[in-house]
């Protein structure tokens, strides 16, 4: 009745297999799916290009679709839900014995699961080694969200970040059962530029 | 209710409008097109390029200026995300301590097993563009997949955007030139400027390095954009 060889079966299958992904890639509400099913949708595309005798938009097609446009997204949705800390403090706040168990990272996690955000934690030698009266503006140029230092007089952990972020005054009145830990909100400045 | 409808409309005239177009698509290949192919390219352009790969012949010798302004245009969009994610404070790509935490650890054993295959590989596709399907952008593109490898192997890795972006530019201006060489060969501008006297093997000289060329500047752009992607966060 129908007279289809296999490779034209193939390519119909293909073509349906397209579309529902297409359709699943709109649909879809998590992330990291979508970013897999992006993949699939263009080495589907890649096998029905080599099916009509183009293997070298095939090539390029693998090579951007499906190996560096997913990596870019998975870096820039990784990126967008963090909550970034910069540790000028250096001691057992955050890291004790090499894991994450000190007093500070247990208040920054119960914090940041609370706003369901990421807990990214850096000590970047080269934003560290800027004094402390830069701190200000290292908030305002990186979007480094919270810097903790210690004030070596009072033996407190000071917790810094801009004022704007409603994120702090909930963390300022989470900070408030630790006696040795204080909030500090800088004040939000015009640039006239 | 009437946004999803205008939405539908608005899809439908744009669906008939893509039929309409595919069916003049049809004609064209099947007449202007089809003679220039089958009567031009295909029987000829093995003579007249020296490649056995027609798509290069027609990237690299028939359409050189069309493949220039593609370069150009990758050029254009790699400037354009490093303006937008300029930083002021001069700063390495920071190391982050969770980052290492959370990779896996078979995931960066695996990439270390594959980078070198997938850098061989792209190599391979550049040199070979014109014998084998692929080309400069396809060899460059996994160049630049298995650069981007390397940032999950070593985190600490440091890299100077500037730099690569300085190299790409002067790289487009090299391509430029080299292809412009052909007016005091040949008298036309953006052919192959090796006169048609010599033998196919010393044609593709040219074919090789315009690939070589193309394959390092796609690579270098990629690997711009996604530093910055990569730095944007940091």
């Amino acid at each position: 009745m129908l007279d289809l060889t296999m490779i034209e079966l193939t390519a119909y299958a293909l073509q349906i297999l397209l579309i529902i992904l297409a359709i699943a890639i709109v649909v879809h509400r998590n992330n990291g799916t979508i970013i897999i099913l992006i993949t699939s949708f263009s080495l589907v595309t890649a096998c029905l290009y080599i099916m009509n005798k183009a293997p070298d938009v095939a090539i390029a097609e693998v090579a951007i679709g499906s190996a560096i446009i997913p990596l870019i997204y998975v870096i820039s949705i990784s990126r967008q839900r963090e909550f970034i800390v910069l540790d000028k403090a250096l001691d057992d706040f955050i890291i004790s014995d090499n894991q994450f168990t000190g007093v500070g990272y247990i208040l920054l996690k119960r914090f940041t699961d609370l706003y369901h955000l990421e807990l990214n934690i850096t000590n970047d030698p080269g934003l560290c080694k800027l004094g402390t009266g830069r701190d200000q503006l290292l908030c305002e140029q990186t979007n480094v969200d919270l810097i903790v230092t210690k004030d070596e007089e009072t033996n407190k952990y000071i917790l810094k970040g801009k004022k704007s972020s409603i994120l702090l005054q909930k963390l300022e009145s989470m900070a408030k059962d630790y006696d040795n830990i204080e909030v500090i909100q800088f004040k939000d400045r015009d640039f006239g530029d | 209710m009437t946004k999803h409808l205008i939405i539908i409309i608005l899809l439908g005239v744009l669906l008939a409008v893509f039929v309409v177009a595919m069916q003049d698509v049809q004609i064209l290949y099947n007449t202007a097109l089809k003679s220039y192919l089958v009567e031009g390219v295909i029987p000829r352009g093995f003579e007249e390029t020296g490649s056995r790969n027609l798509v290069t012949a027609i990237l690299l010798d028939y359409r050189l200026f069309d493949s220039l302004f593609e370069a150009g245009i990758l050029l254009i969009a790699v400037s354009g995300i490093i303006w937008i994610s300029k930083h002021d404070i001069e700063e390495k790509n920071a190391q982050f301590m969770y980052d290492k935490f959370k990779t896996p650890d078979l995931f960066v054993t695996f990439s270390r097993l594959v980078y070198p295959l997938m850098l061989t590989f792209g190599f391979y596709v550049i040199i070979n563009g014109h014998l084998s399907p692929g080309g400069g952008f396809q060899g460059g593109a996994i160049v630049a997949s298995a650069i981007l490898i390397l940032y999950y192997i070593d985190h600490d890795k440091e890299t100077n955007i500037k730099l690569i972006v300085t190299v790409e530019k002067f790289l487009y201006i090299a391509i430029l030139l080299f292809a412009g060489i052909s007016i005091f060969t040949r008298g036309t501008f953006f052919t192959n400027f090796i006169p048609t006297h010599y033998s196919y093997d010393v044609q593709t000289i040219y074919l090789v390095i315009l690939n070589i060329m193309i394959g390092f500047k796609v690579a270098l752009g990629l690997w711009a954009i996604f530093t910055a992607f990569l730095k944007e966060g940091r």
